[in-house]
């Protein structure tokens, strides 16, 4: 039973950290290479890691996508998709996917002349899965070590924690001004049935020995 | 089009909601300030339990901290504003 509960314990946390991992914004230091487009075949389970630019894209089981290819300081190929959010989740509100391209394009190095640029991106990349991160902000640095602070993060997670002690500290106060009382009074209303039962036990059984005694009053006096 | 009402009904619905509740907590947490202070302080020449608190209770939702609470509506709607234009009419 213990490993049932903590195997879902780790399973419940597992799930909350990838959807965080997912959802929040990750910032990349690359160097732009190239974009294009491609026709995307969206009917399968891998919809999900796609965005919904429009109303009608839900239903369209296959769209032209734009991607920006990148290469990482190590070395490693990464390829980052371009779609809009529009109003749907996650909650970027991006609708600048075409002047996000242009920006890319832009930024566009070669290895002997390198220009460095942070992608600001949340979802995964996966090989196997034909699936790749959603590139939402772009802007070039002088050099690739740049320290960059998770502003966004550190609000949003720091705002979260703060609703959920609020949140808390609510079901606490309602547990205390509300459900406690009404407890009390069903602990009260209870005793005093008990009470009462008792009462009318010790009654039933003074008018049952009242009635014992009548009976042996039939009895002739005891023999010696 | 579709997908602003959507996002619009959750946020009225999700606002209103964490709006109402902020109310309501807030309120029980000023009754209960409100009950202590009575029952901390016996024979001051104070009027009636029930008097005091409605009393203390009228002052409350009159004053700035419970019209504070619509931050719990407008700091969301701010944020909103403020990632739509970063993300779109910035670099």
């Amino acid at each position: 039973m213990t490993y049932v509960k903590w195997t879902l314990f780790g399973l419940i946390a597992l799930i909350i950290f990838a959807f965080f991992h997912y959802n929040l914004p990750q910032h990349d230091v690359v160097r732009i290479v190239g974009t294009y487009q491609e026709r995307q075949d969206l009917g399968d389970w891998t919809r999900v890691f796609w965005a919904s630019p429009d109303d009608q894209s839900a239903t369209l089981t296959n769209r032209d996508v734009q991607f920006i290819q990148a290469v990482e300081v190590d070395g490693d190929p990464m390829v980052y998709r371009n779609e809009d959010t529009g109003w749907g989740w996650p909650p970027y509100f991006k609708f600048d996917t075409a002047s996000l391209q242009t920006e890319a394009d832009d930024l566009k190095s070669t290895r002997e002349a390198p220009k460095w640029a942070v992608v600001t991106h949340y979802g995964w990349r996966s090989e196997l899965f034909s699936i790749f991160p959603n590139a939402v902000g772009i802007y070039e640095v002088d050099s690739p070590d740049v320290r960059i602070i998770p502003w966004v993060n550190i609000i949003i997670l720091t705002m979260l924690l703060l609703i959920v002690l609020t949140i808390r500290a609510m079901l606490k106060q309602f547990k205390e001004r509300s459900i406690d009382p009404v407890l009390e009074d069903v602990e009260e209303a209870w005793d005093e049935v008990e009470a009462r039962a008792d009462a009318a036990g010790d009654e039933v059984r003074g008018v049952w020995s009242r009635f014992m005694a009548w009976l042996g009053t039939f009895k002739g006096k005891p023999r010696k | 089009m579709i997908g602003f009402l959507r996002l619009a009904i959750f946020a009225i619905i999700g606002l209103g909601g964490a709006y109402f509740l902020m109310s309501i907590y807030m309120r029980s947490l000023r009754r209960e300030a409100l009950e202590k202070e009575w029952d901390g302080a016996v024979g001051e020449g104070l009027p009636s339990r029930e008097t005091f608190i409605d009393e203390g209770m009228a002052a409350y939702e009159r004053s700035l901290r419970a019209k504070l609470i619509w931050l719990v509506v407008i700091v969301p709607l701010v944020l909103f504003g403020l990632v739509l234009y970063l993300m779109n009419f910035t670099k």
